[in-house]
């Protein structure tokens, strides 16, 4: 593998590493509770869970948005807390590598127009002004948005909204990509096409992390899975394979899903997790 | 639930930039330009003195609007919603030979109180309620041909801190979130206990919305401040300057600059 991120990081040094992660909202709701992953460059990691199992807090964590209250998250062997990122300097070569697509995209578009909402990262992280207009071509081309750049979020859909605050983030063409949740919403031929864009062979050494109920597309944006149960608790992880054919540890945590079939006359409900199952009744 | 129809008033009132978004005369200027030739008119309207020129300066709002795809029906329904509510209360004691001393037109007789109504007096209020209605016009002409975005730009432009105006556009935008908010809270309210709501239990969903209201907007607030670091935002406001000008705004200036001069020449 090509190692584009300089000597200190190459397959061995993790890029993410967390070691006994509590963290609680108010000091009284546990969200992560002693949590320790160690995420290497280029890997596709799969953070699944039921609602409220602490993914999203989890995500958070990972982009500097808020700090462990026990434990340490480093990055490149740097610890990620409020004293790093006062730093300039640090702040903004580490906003410009990881880049954040909130779950919901109506507090990530603040600006008044969708234009504006694409381009205020760039434009905070200092990129040059002509390098900005080629990214915004570049992003409104690959998820159709061209029609809505002069329009106000509020007037859009869900699923717009949704596309606009991806564009916003991938504008910044970040080689770790936090994803809260990336095909919610979607119409399927724009999830096909963020999979797609996540999955895409060129850019096989980007980092992508994400979080995800649904089941089906976790084989194909990852290569580990890890398992968040109650309260943040880190149940399993592995490759994909092995997690998603243990029905029991799915079915424990909420994410497989009772299917009821209609066979002529007879009904019957069984559960599993995967679409595939299906075609082997 | 009359709420219902207050929010939505406020929501098209405030939100709908139908006629920003047609394309006329001024839609199609450049906003700073726009701005600036707008403040000359309203200069003008408000130095002048001959009543003659500020009619000239209120058909030329008409015209301007209809040069804008305006319907004039609908263009005069919303200014003079707010002529009369300035003028008219303010303008009215002008008429009398009390505020206006001059020669007697009409003596209105109520018993032992009888005030008459002047020549000057007559003239002194036509030429206050034509400026306030020209003002006015001009001032909803603006509103109603510019996107909030663009005022907000030319704010920026106009020496307002960029903070400032980046505080004002979220407040903007999440200010329709929350009435959004409201509005779907009342109809899934609805939806649950029917139309025939008791107004005590609507005062307490009302109570119980505004308390859930502020939850929303405060969690709201620190994750879109959560949003904006992630994308390398540390306290200082960077916007990307797109204006573009052309012969049609260098023109708009020449004409309301003239407008000016001649007001301060002849009509002043
Ligand atoms: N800002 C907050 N304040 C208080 N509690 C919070 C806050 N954000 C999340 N929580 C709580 O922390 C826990 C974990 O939340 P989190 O959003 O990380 O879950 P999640 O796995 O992303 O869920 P979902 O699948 O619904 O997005 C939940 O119990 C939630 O109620
Ligand atoms: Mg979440």
């Amino acid at each position: 593998m090509v190692n584009i991120y300089g000597s200190i990081d190459n397959m061995h040094t993790p890029l993410f590493s967390l070691k006994d992660v509590w963290f609680s909202y108010l000091g009284k709701i546990p969200a992560l509770s002693g949590v320790d992953i160690d995420i290497y460059p280029g890997q596709k990691v799969s953070l699944v869970g039921a609602n409220g199992s602490g993914k999203s807090t989890l995500l958070h964590l990972l982009d500097g948005l808020i700090f462990a209250d026990r434990g340490s998250v480093s990055f490149l062997a740097k610890r990620l807390e409020a004293k790093a990122f006062a730093d300039e300097k640090f702040d903004r070569e580490f906003r410009r590598r990881v880049g954040f697509v909130f779950q919901n995209p109506d507090v990530q578009l603040f600006c008044p127009t969708v234009k504006e909402d694409i381009v205020f990262g760039p434009l905070h992280l200092g990129f040059e002004k002509n390098e900005i207009s080629r990214r915004l071509e570049k992003i409104i081309g690959i998820l159709d948005i061209g029609s809505l750049l002069d329009r106000s979020a509020h007037q859009l859909s869900v699923g717009e909204k949704r596309k606009v605050a991806i564009a916003s983030t991938l504008i910044i063409e970040p080689d770790i990509l936090i994803f809260d949740e990336p095909t919610a919403g979607l119409d399927p031929q724009t999830s096909r096409k963020i999979i797609d864009l996540l999955v895409d062979r060129s850019l096989e050494s980007r980092t992508v992390i994400t979080s995800t109920h649904d089941l089906h597309i976790v084989e194909e944006i990852s290569d580990v899975v890890c398992v968040l149960g109650q309260k943040g608790r880190i149940i399993r992880s592995g490759q994909p394979g092995s997690i998603l054919s243990d029905a029991d540890l799915l079915a424990e945590n909420n994410l497989a899903h009772i299917h009821s079939h209609r066979h002529k006359d007879k009904v019957h409900v069984h559960e599993h997790a995967h679409s595939e199952h299906h075609s082997q009744e | 639930m009359k709420d219902n129809g207050l929010l939505s008033f406020l929501k098209d009132s405030l939100f709908s930039e139908e006629c920003a978004l047609r394309g006329g005369l001024l839609q199609s200027l450049d906003p700073r330009i726009k701005v600036l030739g707008f403040a000359l008119i309203l200069v003008s309207a408000l130095l002048a003195r001959s009543i003659g020129f500020i009619f000239c300066l209120y058909l030329l709002s008409l015209c301007l609007a209809l040069f804008s795809g305006i319907k004039l029906g609908f263009f005069l329904k919303r200014t003079w919603v707010f002529i009369p509510l300035f003028s008219l209360i303010i303008g009215l004691p002008a008429l009398f030979s009390n505020f206006t001393p001059g020669e007697e037109l009409l003596r209105i007789n109520l018993g032992s109180f009888s005030p008459a109504i002047s020549v000057s007096g007559v003239l002194t209020f036509s030429l206050f309620v034509l400026r306030v209605a020209a003002t006015v016009s001009f001032a909803v002409l603006l509103s109603m041909t510019m996107r909030h975005f663009q005022l907000l730009k030319v704010l920026r432009i106009f020496g307002i801190p960029q903070v400032f105006v980046m505080v004002l556009g979220i407040c903007y935008r999440y200010l329709y979130l929350l009435v959004e908010i409201v509005e779907n809270t009342y109809l899934a309210v609805r939806s649950r206990v029917g139309a025939g709501l008791h107004y005590r239990a609507g005062q307490q969903v009302a109570g119980w919305n505004i308390a859930f209201l502020w939850m929303r907007s405060y969690r709201l607030s620190e994750n879109v401040y959560m949003a904006m670091l992630s994308r390398g935002y540390r306290g200082q406001v960077h916007v990307l300057e797109d204006f573009k000008t052309g012969l049609k705004d260098w023109l708009w200036l020449i004409f309301t600059a003239a407008l000016i001069i001649c007001t301060l020449r002849f009509f002043h």
